[in-house]
């Protein structure tokens, strides 16, 4: 807004009165507000990602004081290790065989919740539950049930006939990563359905009704209204829960640790390791600063749909 | 069509009555949804039954899907341990991450919507940006940055660093909510005489608490089951919360699997309460912010 602009619509408080010892006192106020949240911004984003930055550069180990400059030493380092590559396809893996299952069910999960039943209320609280199930706890109980001598999917499998013997979900080279990828599912399936159920509702529902007046089907409704109105939120939702998964560590580290034989050894765990097994916090710094570039292109992307200062509706 | 015999299964589906076949095609759903309720259910339900079940008739095969033998052996074993402590840092923490997330989201966001600076578009793409920071690439650096000036494993420091993962979405959120709030009610308490904190506390604050419940929502789901910062920046066992606590049960050669899912139980329980909250303003919450 220019100035003029302002002049104009007098949100300028004090300049309108031409007052400018009341403008700047507003401006004080105004600005003392903003201070704890950019404080906390600073001290706990910007300043460890610049030193993370500037670590990438030293040879920092984790029981000495001291920094030893090695120029670009860690990135030939990292981007020489096969492990890091393998690590960065294996995020890839983990990412779109999560978000493709998450959309799918989430959306599924939504529109099925968006029709008129019984027991609303609860039906839709119940669904709500994996997202306040903290993932630590997921990731045991998870572990538990695919046990492969205990666990009771091995144990109800084989009741029902379809699979012979017990298998280690987690365990063996072929099922760990399909294992994984279903158990982060049912988790951050609900984050799909409660966005794309929010938009859903926001759908006026005269839109269908005038539809279903000049005679449109179901299946017309869902193409022609639904799935243009669902359209623009699931290529954000692709593209949040994309970046998440990719970077996603707590549950991985808890069901397999990156094992076995490294199958399930992700970017992140990739970088966990080299912080705190190899305890060498400048190459880790390294890993860091890659990921961190990986990551600024898809923001660029996701800034390029997504527009922050639209107005915002508010019931 | 009408009139004649069905011959085929199609024929007869299609000679039904409307209400009918959309009866049939409802119950469908219903039964889809009833399923994908169950997969919702089940895990949770089985957390329960073994936290119940007698540690040594877990590793019996078959296990009984309802457990026969009901008792509060897990739960009496895991009081014996530190789950006590971890479960009041575990408040502690949650608690400091939610205040401080909803105090400095509502300044923040009342200060951003008031202010005429330029670049703030770009700053709220910054802001955001946050959002999407994950916390595993935060916390390495964070763990390099807080060594070197020794801030390292206390509970404090660690409400702050988990700050760091939902105060950027809260922000942009409150930011997004003041904005609703035209200035010219401020304004008009000012003529008749308040003062600025007063329009603030009195007038906008009141207007934006549905904004603040979401934020404190949002940012309490996280912070109660958050793992990778705590486990990261947390060295020290005395300063754990119960969701790193759950890793002491694991032993070199036999998982206390019964203790376990009784101190899982304990942790996820207060927070069913919340669901129903959680339903309406978390919904309310994303509908405000148009994602």
């Amino acid at each position: 807004m220019s100035i003029r602009e302002s002049l104009v619509s007098g949100r300028l408080y004090g300049y309108r009165r031409g007052l400018f010892e009341s403008l700047s006192k507003r401006w004080v106020f105004v600005a003392l507000t903003v201070v704890p949240a950019l404080a906390v911004f600073v001290f706990v984003n910007l300043f460890p990602m610049m030193w993370a930055f500037a670590a990438a550069f030293f040879e920092v180990g984790a029981f000495q004081p001291t920094w030893e400059w090695t120029g670009l030493e860690n990135f030939r380092l990292v981007l020489n290790d096969s492990r890091f590559w393998d690590s960065l396809r294996l995020s890839i893996v983990f990412a779109v065989g999560s978000v493709t299952l998450q959309v799918i069910a989430g959306t599924a999960l939504a529109l099925l919740l968006n029709r008129s039943f019984s027991f609303k209320r609860v039906v839709r609280a119940i669904a709500l539950l994996p997202y306040i199930v903290p993932t630590a706890v997921l990731s045991f109980v998870a572990l538990w049930m695919g046990n492969a001598r205990y666990g009771i999917i091995n144990q109800l499998l084989v009741q029902v006939g379809l699979i012979q013997e017990p298998l280690a979900w987690y365990g063996s080279l072929d099922l760990a990563m399909p294992s994984v990828i279903v158990t982060s599912s049912w988790k951050f399936t609900i984050f799909v359905t409660i966005i794309v159920l929010a938009r859903l509702q926001s759908i006026p529902p005269s839109i269908y009704e005038a539809a279903t007046v000049s005679g449109a089907s179901k299946l017309d409704r869902f193409v022609d209204i639904t799935l243009p109105n669902l359209k623009g939120v699931l290529f954000i939702v692709v593209l949040l829960r994309g970046v998440w998964m990719f970077n996603k560590y707590d549950i991985i580290y808890i069901l397999t640790n990156g094992g076995p034989q490294n199958q399930t050894m992700i970017a992140s765990i990739y970088a966990y390791r080299t912080a705190f097994s190899d305890f060498n916090l400048g190459r880790a710094a390294a890993v860091s600063t890659l990921l961190f570039m990986l990551l600024i292109g898809a923001a660029i992307v996701y800034f390029h749909y997504f527009e922050p200062s639209q107005e915002v509706r508010v019931e | 069509m009408s009139g004649s015999t069905p011959n085929t299964p199609m024929e007869f589906w299609y000679n039904l009555p409307y209400e009918s076949r959309q009866n049939v095609y409802n119950w469908m759903l219903n039964l889809v949804l009833a399923i994908g309720l169950v997969i919702v259910l089940f895990p949770i339900y089985w957390m329960l039954a073994t936290s119940f079940i007698p540690p040594t008739e877990l590793f019996s095969v078959p296990n009984p899907l309802v457990p026969t033998n009901v008792t509060l052996e897990s739960y009496t074993a895991v009081l014996d341990t530190d789950v006590l402590l971890w479960y009041r840092n575990t408040v502690i923490f949650a608690g400091g991450v939610v205040t401080l997330t909803t105090v400095a989201a509502t300044l923040g966001g009342y200060g951003l919507a008031r202010l005429d600076i330029p670049y703030k578009k770009t700053f709220a793409r910054v802001i955001l940006f946050g959002y999407m920071f994950p916390p595993i690439l935060l916390s390495i650096p964070m763990f390099i940055f807080w060594r070197q000036i020794g801030i390292i494993n206390s509970l404090p420091g660690v409400i702050l660093a988990q700050t760091a993962t939902t105060l950027p979405f809260s922000l942009w959120l409150m930011w997004q909510f003041f904005q609703t709030v035209p200035y010219s009610y401020e304004e008009s308490s000012r003529v008749i005489g308040s003062s600025r904190f007063q329009a603030f506390y009195e007038i906008a604050l009141p207007l934006a608490k549905p904004g603040m419940i979401a934020v404190a929502i949002f940012s309490f789901a996280i912070a109660w089951g958050a793992y990778t910062i705590p486990s990261i920046l947390l060295t020290n066992s005395s300063n754990w919360v119960l969701t790193l606590g759950l890793y002491s049960f694991t032993q070199a050669e036999s998982v206390l699997w019964g203790q376990i899912m009784a101190a899982s139980t304990l942790l996820v329980l207060p927070t069913f309460f919340f669901v129903y909250y959680l339903q309406k303003y978390i919904l309310r919450g994303f509908q405000a912010t148009r994602i």
